[in-house]
C-alpha cells in the first residue's frame, strides 16, 4: 500500500518535472528563421519557469509596492469571510424556508430569478455600492455561496424522514426538540456536503471582484488584470500559481472538516 | 382477577383518498387489549394492520370509531405512555448507539449522570457492549433494530406498539430478537400490540392473535395462544400445541391470502 502511494507520488513529480523542463527548453530555442524574437514557443505569451521564479522572488521581497503576500492575504480574507457569511445565512434561510411552505412558495420566483442571474454581471453594481475595498469582494462571494448552501439546506430540510420525526415524538420530544435533534441535524448533513463546492465558488467570486476592484483591497485578481495592462505574463503566472495553491489548501482543509462533521456517513468512513 | 383494559379499539374505520378514488383500508375493527397482554395482529399485506397500529399511536386519524388508551381517547399525537417501534430503520444515523438510546431520556430532561447509567444498562441488556460509540451505518440490520428497541424501552413505556419490527431481518437474527424481546417483556410485562405478517412470529410471541381479513381489513377472528411461558423460541416450534395452533390459524389466514386480489 505504502509502496503504491510512493509510486503514484513519484509519477506525479515526474510529470511536473517534465512539463517544467519542456516549458523552459521550448521557450528558449529560436525558430529556424533568423528573425529576431521568433521562438518555437513564444515566452511573451506564457513566460518561462525561470522568469516566473524571478518575478515570484521579486514580488515576495519588500521592494515590490504590493507584495504577493499582501495580495494573497487579501484574497484569502475576502474568500473566507464571504464563505463564512454565505454558509451561515444560507443555512438559516434554507431552514426557515424549508419549514414554511407558504414563505417558500411566495419567495420562489425571486430566488430562482436572482440565482439564474450570472453573478459576474453584478460585479460593477456591487463595486458601485460597496466600494473598492474588501467588502465588495465579500458580498460577491457571499452572493454565490449563499445560494449553493441555501438550496442544499432547503432540500435537506424538506427531505427529513417523517418516521424519524414520528419516532422522536413517541420518545417524548417537544416541537422544539424535534427541531434541534431531528430537523437541524438532517438538514446539516446536506449543508455540510455543500461546503466543498462553496469554498471554490467563493474564491471564484472574489477573484472576479478583484478584476475590477482596483488597487485598494486588490488581491491576486488585481495582479492578474494589472499584468494584462503591462503585458506581463510572468506576473500573471505567479498569481495563478499562488491562487492554485490557495485553492488546494482551502479545499483540502474543508474536506477534512466535512469528513469530521459527517463521520457517521459510511462514505466518509473509509479514509 | 381480570387485568384492566389498557387499549380499547371501538368500531375503527379508515378510508384513504376522496370521492371516486376513495379506498377503504380498515373497516369496523374492534378489540380490547388488557394490561400486560401481548397481542399480535396478522393478516395479508395491505389489510390495514399497520394502519390500525398507526391510529392507536395517534399518527393517523381514524375516519370513524375511536381508540381509548387508559380511559383517554387518542387524538392528534401519541399518548405519553406509548412507545413505538417502526419496521423501517428509524435509528438516527448521526448519533452513536448510546446517544440514540439516550434520546428519550434527553427529551424528558433526565439528568446526564442518571441518563448514562440507564443507557449503560440498556446497552448491556441488548448485548451491544463495545458498540456504544459506533454509528448506525457500521452496524448490521439486526443490531440497528436492537438499538431502536432499546431506545424505546429505556423510557419505560407501559404500552408498546410494534409494526413488523423484525420484518426485514433474516430468520436467525429474527429468532434471536424474539428471545430477547420475550426476555425483556417477561421482566416488565408491558402491554404490547405487535403487527406482523409472519404467523410463526405471532404464535411464538403473543397471548392473543387478531386475524384480519384482506382489504378493507376487518377482524376475522381472535385466537388465544395457550402456549406456556416462558417460551423457548426454538423448542416451541416443535411442540404439538404450537403445530396445532399454527394449523388452526393458518387455515383462517390462508383463506384471506387466497382470496386476495392479484394473488398468485
Amino acid at each position: 500500500m505504502r509502496r503504491e502511494r510512493l509510486a503514484v507520488l513519484g509519477w506525479q513529480l515526474l510529470i511536473l518535472l517534465v512539463v517544467l523542463v519542456a516549458w523552459q527548453y521550448l521557450t528558449g530555442i529560436k525558430a529556424i528563421s533568423r528573425t529576431p524574437g521568433l521562438y518555437w514557443i513564444d515566452p511573451f505569451f506564457i513566460s518561462r519557469p525561470s522568469a516566473i521564479a524571478e518575478r515570484f522572488v521579486y514580488l515576495m521581497s519588500p521592494r515590490a509596492r504590493l507584495t504577493i503576500w499582501q495580495m494573497a492575504l487579501s484574497t484569502v480574507q475576502s474568500t473566507v469571510w464571504g464563505f463564512l457569511v454565505g454558509i451561515s445565512t444560507g443555512f438559516v434561510a434554507g431552514l426557515v424556508l424549508g419549514r414554511s411552505d407558504r414563505l417558500a412558495r411566495v419567495l420562489e420566483p425571486y430566488i430562482v430569478a436572482f440565482n439564474s442571474l450570472p453573478r459576474i454581471a453584478l460585479v460593477p453594481l456591487i463595486t458601485m455600492i460597496f466600494g473598492f475595498g474588501l467588502l465588495a469582494k465579500i458580498v460577491l462571494a457571499w452572493s454565490i455561496v449563499f445560494f449553493i448552501v441555501f438550496f442544499n439546506t432547503f432540500q435537506g430540510t424538506r427531505s427529513v424522514d417523517a418516521d424519524l420525526i414520528h419516532s422522536a415524538r413517541f420518545l417524548g420530544a417537544s416541537e422544539r426538540q424535534i427541531m434541534t435533534t431531528v430537523i437541524v441535524p438532517s438538514a446539516l448533513a446536506w449543508t455540510f456536503a455543500s461546503l466543498t463546492p462553496s469554498i471554490s465558488f467563493a474564491l471564484i467570486g472574489v477573484v472576479v471582484g478583484e478584476f475590477i476592484g482596483g488597487e485598494s483591497g486588490g488581491g491576486l485578481g488585481y495582479l492578474i488584470v494589472q499584468s494584462l495592462g503591462t503585458l506581463n505574463a510572468a506576473d500573471m503566472m505567479v498569481a495563478l500559481v499562488v491562487l492554485g495553491a490557495i485553492g488546494i489548501v482551502m479545499a483540502l482543509g474543508i474536506r477534512q472538516v466535512e469528513a469530521r462533521l459527517l463521520r457517521w456517513r459510511p462514505e466518509y468512513r473509509k479514509r | 382477577m381480570v387485568p384492566p383494559v389498557r387499549v380499547s379499539i371501538r368500531g375503527l374505520s379508515k378510508t384513504f383518498g376522496e370521492g371516486p378514488r376513495e379506498v377503504p383500508a380498515v373497516s369496523d375493527v374492534s378489540f380490547d387489549v388488557r394490561e400486560g397482554e401481548f397481542v399480535a395482529i396478522v393478516g395479508p399485506s395491505g389489510c390495514g394492520k399497520s394502519t390500525v397500529l398507526n391510529m392507536v399511536g395517534g399518527l393517523v386519524a381514524p375516519s370513524a370509531g375511536e381508540i381509548v388508551v387508559d380511559g383517554q381517547p387518542v387524538r392528534g399525537g401519541p399518548p405519553s405512555t406509548v412507545g413505538y417501534v417502526f419496521q423501517k430503520d428509524t435509528v438516527f444515523p448521526w448519533r452513536t448507539v448510546q446517544d440514540n438510546i439516550a434520546l428519550g431520556l434527553e427529551y424528558r430532561g433526565v439528568a446526564p449522570a442518571q441518563r448514562a447509567a440507564r443507557v449503560r444498562e440498556a446497552v448491556a441488556l441488548a448485548g451491544l457492549q463495545g458498540f456504544e460509540e459506533a454509528f448506525p451505518a457500521t452496524l448490521s440490520g439486526g443490531m440497528r433494530q436492537r438499538v431502536a428497541l432499546m431506545r424505546t424501552l429505556v423510557v419505560d413505556p407501559q404500552i408498546l406498539l410494534m409494526d413488523e419490527p423484525f420484518g426485514a431481518l433474516d430468520t436467525h437474527t429474527k429468532l434471536n430478537l424474539h428471545a430477547e424481546l420475550l426476555g425483556l417483556w417477561q421482566a416488565r410485562r408491558q402491554t404490547v400490540i405487535f403487527v406482523t405478517h409472519d404467523l410463526s412470529e405471532a404464535i411464538t410471541l403473543a397471548d392473543r392473535i387478531v386475524v384480519m381479513t384482506r382489504r378493507p381489513g376487518r377482524v376475522k377472528r381472535l385466537y388465544d395462544v395457550e402456549l406456556p411461558r416462558p417460551r423457548d423460541v426454538i423448542a416451541i416450534r416443535e411442540s404439538e400445541q404450537y403445530l396445532r395452533e399454527y394449523g388452526l390459524i393458518w387455515h383462517a389466514l390462508g383463506e384471506e391470502f387466497l382470496a386476495a386480489p392479484g394473488a398468485a
